[in-house]
């Protein structure tokens, strides 16, 4: 019956929606594994970087590269950059372990969504 | 580090519960886990040549007298000569683009320090792939002993 098969066609569309949904959920939590490993290995740098710094005597020279040049820089100036990166880096980390957890909660409950939507 | 999957413990029982498609996930797993385990290990052990070179140079330096002739690189193929100037000063690349000037000694010793960090990252680093490469072989042993169960006209 016509009916039956619209009703058919709609939820193969309905099912197809929700398969895009849950790759597009894959892809995110992917970029989302990339940019946190990124952000560990960053983080773990600026701490070798700060330890090195802690183990300065005060008038000890700390230059910065920028680009193609050496400036030299105060050590506290030095140590209090490290220090905001490293916060910063920190605070974004979190950030994505809160969203990631988000997403997750979300590819289980649409997964569930479409096993049920496939089951009828 | 944070895993990127949530990890089960295996146990060997675990296994010869599992189903045939359950197993060859594993293994398939557990094989691109040992990969990316070995790179890591090739790194360190790459980065820590790389700093046993610079040791060496930094004694090696350390040995000239002040104001003795050298030939300074200004690109690969492209030398200039010049003289030793201050020996005892060194720049040393701490990461994320600072540089600190050190002396000779504390020159060498932070050689020594990264080294020695590294070598103890490298056997860490060892104990899990060794484990992980035990558990990839434990789970082909085990889909290789399930497919002949399966196929027994072999």
């Amino acid at each position: 019956m016509s009916s039956s098969s619209t009703a058919l066609r709609e939820l193969q569309r309905d099912l197809e929606n929700k398969a895009n949904d849950l790759s597009k959920l894959q892809k995110d939590i992917a970029k989302n594994h990339q940019v946190r490993k990124k952000y560990t290995i960053q983080l773990g740098e600026n701490e070798l970087v700060l330890k090195e710094l802690d183990l300065l005597n005060e008038d000890a020279n700390v230059y910065k590269l920028i680009g193609p040049v050496l400036v030299k820089q105060d050590l506290a100036e030095a140590n209090a950059n490290v220090r905001k990166r490293i916060e910063y880096i920190s605070a974004e980390s979190k950030r994505l372990d809160a969203s990631l957890q988000d997403l997750e909660e979300k590819k289980y409950s649409k997964r569930e969504a479409e096993l049920m939507g496939r089951m009828k | 580090m944070a895993s990127l999957r949530g990890q089960q413990v295996i146990r060997a029982g675990d296994m010869e519960k599992m189903s045939l498609e359950q197993l060859k996930v594993l293994k398939e797993q557990a094989d691109i886990e040992v990969n990316l385990l070995q790179d890591s290990l090739n790194n360190i052990r790459t980065a820590s040549a790389r700093l046993e070179i610079a040791s060496t140079a930094l004694h090696d330096l350390s040995l000239r007298p002040q104001g003795k002739k050298m030939l300074v690189p200004l690109t690969a193929s492209l030398y200039l000569p010049g003289t030793l100037d201050d020996a005892d000063k060194v720049l040393v690349d701490i990461g994320t683009g600072y540089f600190v000037e050190k002396s000779m000694a504390e020159g060498k010793d932070y050689c020594e320090r990264k080294i020695n960090l590294l070598k103890s990252n490298l056997d860490q680093l060892i104990v899990v792939a060794s484990k992980k490469k035990t558990l990839a072989d434990e789970a082909g042993v085990v889909l290789q002993a399930r497919l002949k169960q399966l196929s027994p006209s072999n």
